[in-house]
């Protein structure tokens, strides 16, 4: 589903955000990216919805070599991807209704096939109460729940989360993690970033840890115990 | 994409409604220049007018020293009348011209008390076709007269005439600089009014390019905003040129611009009017064009 060879980001000379990373994610995996601040986690999924370029390496997804797309193809990757993140980008200024039928409205989907779907999505993630609020009338939880609905209403092949639990308790941060958890079953592929230890205890699935640009560990933790996993950056 | 008009033209109207202010100034920035031009246009419209009805009257005078008789008189009539550039010739007797005299002094009629038409020389009036009252047509109606050598002295307000000439090219020409002036400076603030808007929705644009919005589907909603802020400005133009018109130029200046031989002052005819909406149409498109060029990005390189 993903490969990326020998993949290098600099943002300055000299200065490499990812360094020679090579890495192969297949069809409905979940990935954890784990790693310090800085260690190029985002830099990571930037380059896979193409908000980024590699400086060095080939990427490819689901196939295609996306490293040199140019803008007109970029809005027809980023269809196959739900991307979610820290501070959750919602349009404040749009329902949560209007927020999760975007992504459908720009594909040039039909309105009652909009309605429909986003009514599921966000029946999905226990949101479907709150259509016609606005997301600032919600909880922080809610929010990213409207983010999780948002970029799942396309049925993405590959959801990327960039720290999508960062701002919230555990409690919520359980909620969304179940949601990933179905979404995954249900055959996307899931890449989260992510540095919180407890929850990739909680739910173990394979972690792709940087450090500096480059791949410190790549490894399956449900073959660990907690212990190892915890001892380990 | 035409089916979905509609849906892009919802959406600028809901920019639109949700960030009113910036509309606003948008559509008053607009209006404004738009409605100095209209102003300009009005003015160089009826000059145009006015010097048209006065080179209406250019006439070229032959005076005569000695007064054939009639039947010689009507040959010069038939022979210059027979020139291309030429209308129409009227003789004008001795008699005749004090006449004219004693009307235009009126109540100092009294002043020519004793006096005889002997005191005025008889002439003939030439006056010109429509397509040929210009400058080089009456010198050129001049020539074959001097070299005629009966009439020797021709009076037709060369100097005038240049000036006239003159005057109205330099009206045409500080009217379109004027003009371009206006356009471009209601480009460049309609362009940053519109980035203005786009600084404040940047967040939005950033979510439309991650669900995968084409660069089309993301201007578009703001390119139909700023062609309808720009209509709304060219309306608004409008309405404000014809109101000063109305009030200003029509009731409270109409009797002061008698004395200058204006009678009649026109408002800007159908296809100028039509031209004033549209170019605000236009300039509000080209402003949103403009500010949107370097607005939205699907990421660096």
């Amino acid at each position: 589903m993903i490969q990326l060879f020998n993949v290098c980001k600099a943002y300055q000379r000299d200065q490499n955000a990812l360094s020679d990373v090579t890495l192969k994610i297949e069809k409905g995996e979940f990935v954890y990216l784990t790693g310090p601040s800085g260690a190029g986690k985002s830099t990571l999924l930037k380059l896979l919805y193409c908000a980024e370029r590699p400086t060095r390496g080939q990427i490819l997804v689901n196939g295609r070599n996306i490293t040199r797309y140019g803008a007109a193809r970029i809005p027809y990757l980023r269809r196959n991807l739900g991307i979610i993140f820290q501070d959750f980008k919602l349009l404040i200024r749009r329902t949560v209704f209007e927020n999760v039928a975007f992504p459908l409205e720009v594909q040039g989907r039909k309105r009652f096939e909009i309605s429909k779907k986003v009514y599921q999505t966000l029946k999905n993630v226990g949101l479907e109460h709150r259509l016609n609020y606005y997301p600032l009338q919600l909880s922080g939880g809610e929010q990213q729940r409207v983010a999780v609905a948002r970029a799942l209403v396309v049925d993405p092949l590959i959801l990327l989360a960039d720290e999508p639990t960062g701002n919230l308790d555990p409690e919520v941060t359980l909620d969304i993690m179940e949601l990933f958890k179905s979404a995954n079953a249900r055959g996307t592929t899931i890449i989260m970033a992510t540095h919180n230890r407890n929850l990739i205890q909680q739910f173990p699935r394979r972690i792709v840890s940087l450090a500096a640009g480059s791949i410190a560990l790549d490894d399956w933790p449900q073959f660990r115990s907690p212990a190892g996993l915890t001892g380990r950056p | 994409m035409v089916l979905r008009a509609g849906y892009f033209l919802k959406r600028a109207l809901r920019n639109m409604r949700q960030s009113p202010v910036l509309s606003l100034a948008s559509v008053a920035t607009i209006a404004v220049a738009l409605a100095l031009l209209a102003f300009f246009a009005i003015a160089v419209l009826n000059v145009q007018q006015l010097t048209a009805s006065w080179g209406e009257t250019l006439a070229i005078v032959a005076y005569l020293d000695d007064v054939p008789d009639d039947k010689i008189v009507k040959g010069w009539v038939d022979d210059i009348e027979s020139y291309p550039e030429v209308a129409k010739v009227t003789f004008v007797s001795r008699n005749a011209a004090f006449e004219r005299f004693r009307k235009r002094l009126g109540d100092d009629a009294d002043l020519i008390e004793g006096l005889g038409p002997e005191v005025l020389p008889a002439s003939l009036e030439i006056s010109f076709a429509d397509d040929w009252r210009n400058e080089a047509a009456i010198a050129s109606v001049v020539e074959r007269l001097r070299k005629d050598h009966r009439f020797n002295d021709l009076q037709y307000g060369q100097g005038w005439l240049e000036k006239l000439e003159a005057f109205l090219l330099l009206l045409r020409v500080s009217g379109s600089a004027l003009g371009g002036f206006l356009i471009f400076a209601a480009l460049v603030i309609v362009a940053n009014t519109i980035k203005l808007t786009l600084y404040v929705r940047q967040d939005e644009l950033e979510a439309m390019a991650m669900v995968g919005g084409t660069s089309l589907f993301i201007k578009l909603p703001y390119l139909v905003e700023g062609a309808l802020q720009g209509l709304l400005g060219g309306v608004t133009a409008l309405g404000l040129s014809f109101l000063v018109f109305q009030v200003v130029l029509q009731k409270s200046l109409g009797s002061l611009l008698l004395i200058t031989g204006i009678d009649t002052i026109h408002f800007l005819p159908p296809v100028w009017q039509g031209m004033l909406v549209v170019g605000g149409s236009l300039i509000g498109l080209l402003g949103s064009l403009f500010a949107l060029r370097k607005f939205v990005r699907f990421g660096s390189s």
